[in-house]
C-alpha cells in the first residue's frame, strides 16, 4: 500500500491536467479521436493491442491495464460523470447483463474509464457508489491521464468532442473487450444485452464464437433463422430453394424420358 | 418392355462427316484456349514469384477469374462435345443444339473476356456473394453486368445442350435401362453401354447445377436491380457451390466416359457394363447433390448435420466412381496387349491423375484436416491435380484418338512418349509446390505473400519451371495433335 502522499500526488497531478485542460481556449472543442457517423468499425481493431495507460481510482492505488489484463479479460467502457446522455443508462445495462451472466471478478475485470479530464477518481468513486457497485470488487471507477485517454481512445476507435451548446460531451457508447492486452470485441450501442455481452465473454475466454454479420436487411430468403438464446436453428425458406435444383432435375428428366417413350409408341404405331 | 439398344450404329457419309467437321471445331476451341489459359494461369504464378513487383495486384485476381473459370468452362464445353460425338454411336444428339451451344460459349468467352480484361473484374470463379456487388473502386458496374449475362448465356446454351444430350438418350433407352437398373436385379439385358449410363448420370447432375445457377442469378439479379431485397448469404453460396462443385464432378465424370469408351480400343478388351459399374454410377447420381457440403467446413452457421453430411457423401463418392473407374482401368490394361499411342497414355495418366488428386481431396474433406488445410495452397494442389493431371489428359487423350481416327495419318511413337513425359514430369513437379506450399500453411489466392509465409515465393519460382517443361509438353502435343483435328475440320468441309 502506497502512503497517503501518493494519492495527494495523483488528485494533484490530475487537478493541474485539468487546469491546464480548461487554461487553453477552444481546447475543450477538440475533437479527440477520430469522430464518425457510424460507430467504430470493429474490424479496423480487432486483435490490435490496447495501451498499457494507468488508471487512477479511489481509494485503491494506481493500477496499469497489463496488471489487470494478466490476471483475468477486461472489458473496458469510457464515460464522463456528469453525463446527461448515454452514460448512465449504459452503466445501467451492463450492470444488469453482467448480473445475468455471472462470472464478474472471476473470469473478467469491469474497468469504467472516465475520459473528461474535469473527472476525479473520487467523482468516479460517487458513481461507483450511485450505481451500487463501490463494494464490488469485480469493478474498477478510474481516471486517467489526458495524454494516456488520448492514446486508448486512438487505440480503440473511441472519440469524443466537446458540444458548447449542450456543455456536454458527444462520444459512442461502447464496451471493449480485452484478451492480454488486444481488442478482441466491441459491444456497441446504450443497450447491452446479456446474450452479446456473454459472447464477448466467450470470445475473451479464448473460445470460438460465431458471428453472423448481415451486409443489409431485407433478407427474403434465409436458409435458416438461428435462436441465439436457445442456440437452436430451423429451417427457412431459402432451405427450401436449396432442394429445388435437386427435385426439379428429378422431375424434369422424368418427363424428358416419359415424353420420349410417348414419342416412341406413337412411331412404332405408324410404322406398323 | 423390350428395351432398345444400339438402334444408331456408327454414321457413315454425310452425317459422319458433319459429325467429324462439328467435333473438331469444338476440340480446336479447346486446343486454342487450353494453351491461353495454362500461360493466364503462369502469370499467376509469376506474380506469385514476385517477378512483377509494380504489377497492381487487381491484375492478379482479375486474371485467376478468368483462368479458374475458362479453364472450368472450356474443359466442360471439351467433354460435352467428346461425348456428343461417343453418344451418336448409340443414339441421335442434334447437331444444330451443339452448334448453337458453340455460339453460346463464343460469346460468353468475349464477354469474360472483357468483364476480365477490360473491366478488371476479380471475384474469383465462384463469384461468391456478395462480393461481386462490393468493387471497391476496382472494378466498374459493367463488369458485373457483364460477368452475370455470361454466366447466363453459357448457362442457357449448356442447359440447351445438356438436356438434348438427355433427349436423345430418352429417344432410344427408358430411364430406368439408361441407368442401368436391370443389371442392378442381375439381368444384363438389354446390353447399355457404360458411355450411355455415365452420361445419363453426368447430366442429370449437371441439370441440377445449372438449375442452381439459374436460381443464383435470378436472386442476384432481383437484387441488383434495386429491389431493396437482400439475399442470405449462406443460401447464395451454398448455391454457388453446388452448381460450382457438380459442374467440375460432371466434366471429370464425362472424361471418365471416354475413357470407357476408347482405352478398350487400345488394350483389345471390352469394357462393359456390369451390376458393380450399374451400384457405383447410381450410387454417385444420389450422392454428388450432397459432397459440396464439404465446402462450407468453415461456415459455422451450417448446421452441424449438414457438414457431417458432407465429410460422410465425399467419402463415400470417391468408392463407386473412382475405384470401380481405377481398378477397371488397371485390369483392362494389366496382362492386355496395350497400343500405347499417345491416347492411350494420356488417357491411362488421366485415370490415374485422378486417383491421385482424388486421395488428396478425400484427406481435404476431411472435416479434421480442413480445419488447417482450408484456403491453403493444398486446395488448388487437389483441384489441379484431378483437372490437369486427370481429365484433361483424358480430353487429350480423346482429341489424339479423334485426330488419328479422323485423318489417318500416323503417330511418331517416340514423340507421343516425350510428350506423355514432359507432361508428367511438368504436370507433378507444378503440383508438388502447390502441395508442399498447402502442407506449410501458405495461403491460396495471395497476390503477395506476406512475411510470414514468404517461402511462397520460393514455392512459385521453383513451380515456374515445371510450368515451362509442360508447357513444352503442350506445344508439341498442339503440334502432334493440333494439325490433325485441323485437318480433320478441312476434310470434313470439303466432303
Amino acid at each position: 500500500m502506497r502512503p497517503c502522499l501518493s494519492h495527494i500526488g495523483v488528485i494533484l497531478r490530475i487537478a493541474l491536467s485539468t487546469a491546464a485542460l480548461l487554461a487553453s481556449p477552444g481546447a475543450m472543442a477538440q475533437i479527440v479521436g477520430e469522430k464518425a457517423d457510424s460507430p467504430p468499425n470493429e474490424g479496423r481493431y480487432l486483435y490490435k493491442p490496447v495501451p498499457d495507460i494507468l488508471v487512477h481510482s479511489w481509494p485503491e492505488e494506481a493500477v496499469r491495464l497489463s496488471e489487470l489484463w494478466r490476471e483475468r479479460p477486461i472489458l473496458l467502457t469510457l464515460i464522463f460523470t456528469r453525463c446527461a446522455g448515454v452514460c448512465s443508462p449504459l452503466l445501467r445495462s451492463l450492470k444488469a447483463a453482467i448480473a445475468s451472466i455471472g462470472g464478474a471478478g472471476r473470469e473478467y475485470t469491469l474497468v469504467v474509464l472516465s475520459f473528461d479530464a474535469r473527472d476525479t477518481p473520487s467523482d468516479m468513486a460517487g458513481l461507483a457508489e450511485h450505481l451500487e457497485l463501490s463494494k464490488d470488487r469485480a469493478w474498477i471507477f478510474g481516471v486517467a491521464s489526458a495524454e494516456d485517454i488520448a492514446r486508448l481512445v486512438r487505440a480503440t476507435g473511441f472519440w469524443f468532442e466537446w458540444e458548447e451548446a449542450s456543455r456536454q460531451y458527444d462520444h459512442p457508447a461502447m464496451v471493449i473487450g480485452i484478451r492480454e492486452g488486444r481488442i478482441v470485441r466491441f459491444l456497441i450501442g446504450g443497450t447491452v444485452s446479456p446474450v452479446r455481452v456473454q459472447e464477448v465473454v466467450r470470445e475473451m475466454r479464448g473460445e470460438f464464437v460465431p458471428a453472423y454479420p448481415l451486409p443489409r436487411r431485407n433478407v427474403l430468403f434465409r436458409c435458416f433463422q438461428y435462436d441465439p438464446t436457445s442456440g437452436r436453428w430451423r429451417p427457412d425458406w431459402g432451405f427450401l430453394l436449396l432442394l429445388i435444383p435437386g427435385t426439379m432435375t428429378i422431375l424434369g428428366t422424368v418427363w424428358i424420358f416419359r415424353r420420349e417413350r410417348k414419342h416412341r409408341a406413337w412411331e412404332d404405331r405408324e410404322s406398323s | 418392355m423390350a428395351e432398345r439398344t444400339v438402334v444408331s450404329p456408327v454414321w457413315l457419309g454425310m452425317e459422319q462427316q458433319r459429325w467429324r467437321r462439328l467435333t473438331s471445331t469444338w476440340m480446336m476451341v479447346m486446343l486454342l484456349l487450353f494453351p491461353i489459359l495454362l500461360l493466364l494461369g503462369a502469370f499467376m504464378r509469376i506474380v506469385q514469384a514476385n517477378l512483377l513487383p509494380t504489377l497492381l495486384p487487381e491484375w492478379f485476381y482479375a486474371v485467376m477469374t478468368l483462368h479458374g473459370l475458362g479453364m472450368v468452362g472450356t474443359w466442360f464445353v471439351g467433354a460435352m462435345a467428346a461425348v456428343s460425338y461417343i453418344l451418336t454411336q448409340y443414339v441421335r444428339p442434334s447437331r444444330k443444339v451443339s452448334w448453337t451451344a458453340l455460339g453460346a460459349t463464343l460469346l460468353g468467352v468475349v464477354l469474360l473476356l472483357a468483364t476480365t480484361l477490360v473491366g478488371r473484374f476479380g471475384v474469383g470463379w465462384y463469384f461468391l456473394y456478395p462480393l461481386p456487388f462490393y468493387p471497391a473502386g476496382i472494378w466498374p458496374t459493367w463488369a458485373t453486368w457483364a460477368f452475370l449475362f455470361s454466366l447466363a448465356i453459357l448457362g442457357v446454351g449448356w442447359t440447351i445442350w445438356a438436356v438434348d444430350l438427355l433427349r436423345a438418350i430418352a429417344q432410344h433407352y427408358s430411364l430406368r435401362a439408361a441407368l442401368a437398373w436391370h443389371y442392378i436385379r442381375g439381368e444384363t439385358e438389354p446390353e447399355i453401354p457404360p458411355a450411355v449410363l455415365i452420361t445419363t448420370v453426368s447430366l442429370i447432375s449437371a441439370l441440377s447445377g445449372f438449375l442452381a445457377a439459374v436460381i443464383i442469378l435470378v436472386l442476384s439479379f432481383l437484387e441488383w436491380a434495386g429491389t431493396g431485397f437482400t439475399n442470405d448469404a449462406l443460401l447464395m453460396k451454398n448455391l454457388i457451390f453446388f452448381f460450382g462443385h457438380v459442374l467440375v464432378n460432371i466434366t471429370m465424370y464425362l472424361g471418365v466416359v471416354l475413357v470407357y469408351d476408347v482405352l478398350p480400343r487400345y488394350s483389345g478388351r471390352p469394357w462393359k457394363t456390369n451390376r458393380i459399374v450399374a451400384i457405383a454410377w447410381n450410387t454417385v447420381l444420389f450422392l454428388v447433390l450432397f459432397a459440396y457440403f464439404h465446402h462450407l467446413y468453415m461456415d459455422f452457421v451450417q448446421p452441424q448435420w449438414m457438414q457431417v453430411l458432407g465429410q460422410v457423401a465425399s467419402y463415400l463418392i470417391s468408392v463407386p466412381a473412382a475405384v470401380v473407374t481405377i481398378f477397371s482401368t488397371l485390369l483392362l490394361v494389366y496382362g492386355a496387349s496395350m497400343r500405347w499411342t499417345l491416347s492411350s497414355l494420356l488417357m491411362y495418366l488421366g485415370v490415374m491423375g485422378w486417383a491421385i488428386g482424388g486421395v488428396a481431396a478425400v484427406i481435404d474433406s476431411t472435416i479434421a484436416v480442413n480445419l488447417r488445410f482450408h484456403n491453403t495452397l493444398w486446395v488448388p494442389a487437389h483441384f489441379h491435380t484431378y483437372y490437369l493431371m486427370g481429365v484433361v489428359l483424358m480430353l487429350l487423350g480423346f482429341a489424339a484418338h479423334f485426330g488419328l481416327e479422323v485423318s489417318e495419318r500416323p503417330e511418331n511413337g517416340r514423340l507421343a512418349k516425350l510428350i506423355a513425359a514432359l507432361f508428367v514430369i511438368g504436370g507433378y513437379g507444378f503440383l508438388s509446390m502447390f502441395y508442399v506450399g498447402g502442407a506449410h500453411s501458405v495461403p491460396r489466392r495471395y497476390a503477395v505473400y506476406p512475411q510470414e509465409v514468404m517461402q511462397g515465393v520460393d514455392y512459385a519460382r521453383i513451380a515456374l519451371g515445371f510450368i515451362a517443361v509442360l508447357f513444352l509438353g503442350v506445344l508439341l502435343y498442339l503440334w502432334e495433335t493440333g494439325r490433325r483435328c485441323a485437318l480433320a475440320f478441312r476434310t470434313s468441309e470439303s466432303s
